[in-house]
């Protein structure tokens, strides 16, 4: 039983099979099968990559990433990615420059081991901990495999190691193609458990820096539900809509962030160990768009998200991309803009007289109102084998990140005229190479 | 003594002693030639070195050489023929493969049946060399159970293919090999080329002030062109029966198959080309058309594509 098409449709319907048709591998200067093993030892991919990132005068990242991959014919795909960072420099603990010096003890970090380090900030200057430093591997895999001809289910885990955090998830999706493929629809479900285990200990909420009142150790918690859809629109444009929503409970602080408690004077009274509600929940709405012409391309994504704690975010990124006539280099400008809101519980300091009314507070700049640019340029060749194939990818990421914070609170008394919100400048460098 | 394209085309395929020539048409023009899908095939290519004609020409019917190689019927060591002998089987196919499988489910689905892969059993019956040897109705009748796209057990990559029946790729096999062609050359070098297998045609763009012209046979002649096209971009295919009919008592049947009767479309035009993006969607739309018969045009204006039709 046929049933009777629109027949305007059949061209619409043509263009989205000839271009799935002209858009799969081609498996070149494969054989005709012999046996699976042949089959199985094709299709390896390798991607790796060294990032460095440096924040002005303060951390410094480094980190090489190495994924494999291989793709099965049928759209199965299995891969394996591992990440190592070194971090090291200077972070800010939290408090407020001052008009006197300011010294610390320093709780975070290797250097805690060998017994107390401590600090001292000069007046004026926003106190960082200048010993800051941590290691970290992850090691991810993740599962592709196609259900039937239109349904496609993934997986995936992942697992992190820092000296005083421990991080576990697992996520899985099933997606859908409708009308020829043209229109997918996703929906996945990801879950993460996490441990702390603060170096020196997890200070209590809002306790007196000086007193050293710690707990054990603590963990988190949390659960997101992704629903995507990605719409072939024409031959060269392809939309998606992502709706998220996540929720995390149990310890969210950051144990090394403290909080200046001031008098009306502005003179510094002493710290608190900052204290933030015990769960979030987060919802975003993201939209990206991407267009491609014979040798260039373009996108542009915007996102909104929004979560119980009274952050609304806005994120912006615009790129494209160049293809030199030969099609062997490109060049790729970005530009991305970011702004947030502040946290309702966001205070850049306390004062003595209002202290023990507090239920959450947080002077953690990354809680502030906030507005960020990035420019990014990335440079790739691609490589060719003897037989002029495309075999490999060499590419160079620069990018330098300008952050601002927005309506700070102005100081009162001593700390007038100081900068008591300087800005974040970062510079990013990743070299690529994918075989 | 020098070589012309003409030379290469009447050689027998595959040779290897002439595989591909390269001659300046006018300044600034060559033409590469060689022979492939049982077709004279020809890359138009504008530039002032012979060299990078010489170069665009060599990927270009390397990949056609490559296509034919892997879907000929003709040939024992072919991935067509590796599928025939697993017949009765579940057999795991490339990817190339695959996604070829998935483009002849979708056709055979959007044109109702008509365009059926597996049609090609009535070549048996069938022979279009211009006699009148029309086949008797019991000789098609007993062929049309191994016909039907939907009898295959097809979950891309696992194929089985039912005993007696056959693959054919042969109505998108030159197209595809032309889209595949092109997506090489235009990765290769910038130069504007033509793309020509056979009638099936495809550009990257024209030379500097002067659109390709491209002349599509009369039905009647091999020779002659009925109607000269300018062309851009994108690309053409024809679809038609110029030299592939069978004439009885004054009816013309022409060598497009209903697998729903096992007989020729009646009233289908002579010829149809069609312009498109890529030659596949063109060949596709044109083969569809004919498809149709007597409502081919009907079809095409629906379609809302440039074509042109010949009675």
């Amino acid at each position: 039983m046929q049933l009777k098409r629109e027949e305007g449709g059949v061209r619409r319907r043509l263009i989205a099979a000839s271009c799935a048709l002209l858009s799969a591998s081609t498996g070149r200067g494969e054989e005709v099968p012999n046996s699976g093993i042949e089959r199985a030892l094709n299709d390896w991919s390798l991607d790796s990559a060294l990032a460095y990132y440096h924040e002005d005068g303060r951390v410094q990242v480094i980190e090489p990433v190495v994924s494999v991959s291989k793709a099965y014919g049928d759209g199965a795909s299995v891969g394996l990615n591992l990440t190592f960072d070194a971090l090291s420099g200077a972070s800010p603990n939290g408090a407020s420059p001052s008009r006197m010096p300011q010294t610390f003890a320093s709780p975070s970090g290797k250097s805690f081991a060998g017994g107390k380090h401590t600090y001292t900030t000069a007046p004026g200057d926003l106190p960082e901990d200048p010993h800051y430093s941590d290691l970290r591997a992850a090691l991810g895999a993740d599962w592709t495999l196609p259900l039937e001809r239109l349904l496609t289910a993934s997986f995936g885990a992942k697992i992190s190691y820092e000296d005083d955090f421990y991080s576990g998830s697992a996520d899985a999706s099933i997606a859908r193609d409708f009308n020829q493929k043209n229109t997918t629809v996703s929906l996945g479900i990801s879950y993460e458990a996490d441990s702390l285990h603060p170096i020196g200990g997890t200070p209590v909420p809002l306790s007196n820096y000086a007193l050293f009142e710690k707990t054990g150790n603590q963990s988190k918690d949390g659960a997101g539900l992704l629903l995507s859809l990605t719409q072939v629109m024409s031959r060269n444009w392809l939309s998606e809509v992502n709706l998220s929503l996540d929720r995390f409970s149990g310890y969210l602080n950051d144990p090394y962030k403290i909080i200046s408690v001031i008098d009306a004077g502005g003179d510094v009274r002493g710290y608190v160990y900052e204290n933030r509600p015990d769960s979030r929940t987060r919802r975003s709405v993201y939209l990206d768009n991407r267009v491609a012409w014979e040798r260039s391309s373009a996108g542009l994504s915007l996102r909104y998200m929004t979560d119980d704690w009274g952050i609304h975010s806005e994120t912006a990124q615009l790129h494209l991309q160049w293809w030199t006539a030969e099609r062997d280099k490109y060049v790729q400008p970005t530009l991305r803009w970011y702004r947030q809101s502040a946290a309702n519980f966001y205070t850049p300091w306390l004062f003595d007289f209002t202290t023990p009314e507090l239920s959450s507070a947080s002077s953690d700049s990354r809680l502030a109102a906030l507005q960020a640019l990035t420019y990014g340029l990335k440079y790739g060749i691609k490589l060719r084998d003897k037989l002029g194939r495309e075999s490999s990818e060499f590419n160079v990421r620069i990018e330098y990140y300008q952050q601002t914070q927005e309506n700070g609170l102005p100081g009162p008394g001593a700390l007038r005229g100081l900068d008591l919100y300087p800005d974040l400048k970062a510079i990013l460098v990743q070299i690529g190479f994918s075989y | 003594m020098t070589i012309r394209c003409g030379d290469v085309a009447h050689r027998a395929r595959n040779s290897p002693a002439v595989p591909l020539v390269v001659e300046e048409r006018t300044p600034n023009l060559y033409a590469a030639c060689f022979s492939a899908m049982a077709s004279p095939c020809e890359v138009l290519v504008h530039t002032s070195d012979r060299r990078h004609a010489l170069e665009l020409g060599n990927v270009i019917a390397r990949e056609a050489w490559r296509v034919e190689q892997k879907f000929s019927r003709y040939r024992e060591d072919s991935m067509l023929a590796w599928i025939h002998r697993n017949r009765g089987k579940e057999i795991s196919v490339d990817a190339e493969t695959a996604a070829l499988l998935d483009f002849a489910a979708h056709c055979y689905e959007l044109s109702d049946g008509r365009f059926d892969i597996t049609s090609g059993v009535l070549r048996r019956a069938w022979q279009f060399d211009g006699s009148d040897r029309v086949p008797d109705k019991a000789t098609v009748e007993n062929l049309m159970p191994l016909i039907g796209f939907n009898k295959l057990r097809w979950q891309s990559p696992e194929l089985l293919l039912p005993f007696d029946m056959e693959l054919d790729f042969g109505g998108i096999g030159k197209e595809y090999a032309v889209d595949r062609a092109y997506d090489l050359a235009v990765a290769h070098r910038p130069d504007p080329f033509l793309i020509n297998f056979g009638g099936d045609l495809r550009t990257n763009r024209p030379p500097p002030h002067t659109p390709w012209q491209v002349g599509i046979e009369r039905p009647d002649s091999e020779r002659e062109a009925a109607l000269v096209l300018t062309l851009e971009r994108g690309a053409l295919a024809t679809s038609g029966d110029s030299r592939r009919f069978l004439l009885k008592d004054s009816v013309r049947y022409s060598h497009i198959l209903d697998p729903h009767s096992g007989w020729p479309v009646p009233n289908a035009p002579r010829s149809v080309t069609v312009a498109a993006s890529s030659c596949t969607e063109a060949g596709l739309l044109a083969t569809l058309a004919m498809l149709r018969g007597a409502q081919a045009r009907r079809f095409l204006e629906a379609q809302q594509v440039q074509h042109w039709i010949l009675e």
